[in-house]
């Protein structure tokens, strides 16, 4: 049933215990932070030990990491504290190392870790998603108002991540000094925070230092909000962020949620009615016809480039390519 | 989750399975911690909330980024007589503890 609500939660208070999966060598040291209890996706801070090498390959889950603490070697490149790397399930990686060891905050988000050693993709890898960013140094923080309403100036964000079916983010975000918000927020979808550095205070959950976490399903409440000396932390939604803002802090999570159906009654209420109306009732998930359409496709080398001269056409069923002038025939009717 | 939702089917080993089920264990042992220490907490945050309700009555309510509302006293909550002030939700929605329409779970 997904991750259970993790929060608050501070690594700091932990010891690390060897990993022990296999293809993640010696010199690998964990803390769990919360894992999926359907899938075993998880997050983690690790710690390589200085001389650390792990050899080339890919993981079966997508993941992500970020350096935290020290210097990352991947492949030739060097990698220091806020370097952030998203990798597509099947991604080669190239041999990682540290020369003196380092911290790295670890999230797997569709399985457990796992570490095949290839020097090649998958042919499932979806490579083209691969990115990495040195967040500290290559990104400029933001106005923290990526969603409306927005959180108060003071809370700014880098976003290093976002997928645009979904509108899962994951991004650093930061709180000034002496920043405060007073409301009280959830969300419509799950929320994960790992503190870099720093600390900030919520109404519900008290302080939470360097090294603190939370996993939160949705529709809990948090806030208010506050940072005395400020913070730095990597954010994580796993669908599209709204800042539902109240002030009444004994209200359930499923109070909540239908406070969120009444406001998207009120929002949309063409979309409610279409949804909820019985006769459209989906047992499983509303049905995106963009993604069931017959579409052309590459029928067996087919080129779909326009190919209209006066003479041919355009048609994407499925039948073979002629000379100009050569006999053909088709296998079924069709207008043109 | 981000969150592309990229997972390549493949058997899991044995010993990935095993190493799951014990940090699942783990995970519920957290958990309870977890929940035990908010339980403590709730004097604390009995004295939070009423700090909370003075600056909404004097400084405002965060409406949306610094936009601000004061709110009069008339408007602030009450707390529920027969609800606990519980802040940690397992599941969330999902959760066998979680009240529903006003019921106690």
């Amino acid at each position: 049933m997904a991750r259970p609500h993790i929060e608050p939660f501070c690594d700091r208070d932990e010891h690390f215990k060897p990993m022990r999966l296999l293809g993640f060598g010696t010199g690998m040291h964990y803390k769990m932070l919360s894992m999926d209890t359907d899938t075993g996706a998880c997050s983690m801070t690790a710690q390589f030990d200085g001389g650390y090498k792990r050899s080339p390959g890919f993981s079966w889950s997508e993941y992500e990491f970020i350096v935290i603490e020290g210097e990352l070697k991947v492949g030739d490149r060097t990698c220091r504290k806020g370097h952030y790397f998203y990798v597509p399930a099947g991604y080669a990686l190239p041999e990682i190392s540290s020369d003196q060891g380092c911290l790295v905050l670890y999230m797997y988000n569709t399985g457990e870790p796992s570490h095949e050693e290839a020097t090649e993709h998958h042919p499932s890898a979806q490579t083209q998603l691969y990115h990495d960013v040195d967040s500290y140094m290559d990104i400029p923080w933001a106005a923290g108002n990526v969603a409306k309403p927005s959180v108060a100036s003071g809370c700014m964000i880098k976003l290093l991540n976002y997928n645009p079916n979904s509108f899962a983010m994951t991004f650093l975000y930061c709180m000034t000094p002496n920043f405060y918000q007073d409301n009280i927020s959830y969300h419509d979808c799950a929320e994960e925070s790992y503190h870099l550095w720093g600390t900030s205070w919520m109404m519900q959950f008290g302080d939470v230092p360097t090294g603190g976490y939370f996993w939160r399903p949705a529709y809990i409440n948090h806030g208010a909000f506050a940072s005395e000396y400020g913070c730095i932390a990597l954010g994580r939604v796993d669908s599209k962020l709204f800042n539902h803002f109240h002030y009444n802090p004994w209200t359930t999570p499923v109070e909540n949620a239908e406070r969120s159906e009444a406001r998207l009654l009120a929002r949309d209420p063409l979309l409610y009615h279409w949804a909820f109306s019985k006769d459209h009732n989906h047992p499983h998930s509303p049905k995106d016809f963009e993604m069931f359409m017959p579409r052309r496709g590459n029928e067996d080398g087919h080129d779909t480039e326009h190919k209209s001269d006066g003479h041919r056409h355009d048609h994407w069923h499925g039948h073979h390519h002629h000379d100009d002038h050569s006999p053909h025939s088709h296998d079924h009717h069709h207008d043109h | 989750m981000t969150f592309k939702n990229l997972y390549i089917d493949h058997e899991r080993s044995s010993e990935a399975e095993e190493w799951v089920k014990e940090e699942l264990a783990e995970q519920e042992e957290r958990f309870a911690k977890i929940e035990a220490a908010m339980e403590d907490l709730a004097p604390t945050r009995e004295k939070w909330y009423q700090e909370f309700f003075d600056r909404l009555r004097t400084n405002g309510f965060n409406m949306d980024g610094d936009d601000k509302m004061p709110i009069p006293e008339s408007d602030l909550p009450v707390k529920p007589a027969d609800r606990k002030d519980q802040v940690v939700w397992k599941y969330g929605v999902d959760s066998d503890d979680t009240p529903r329409n006003g019921k106690e779970g």
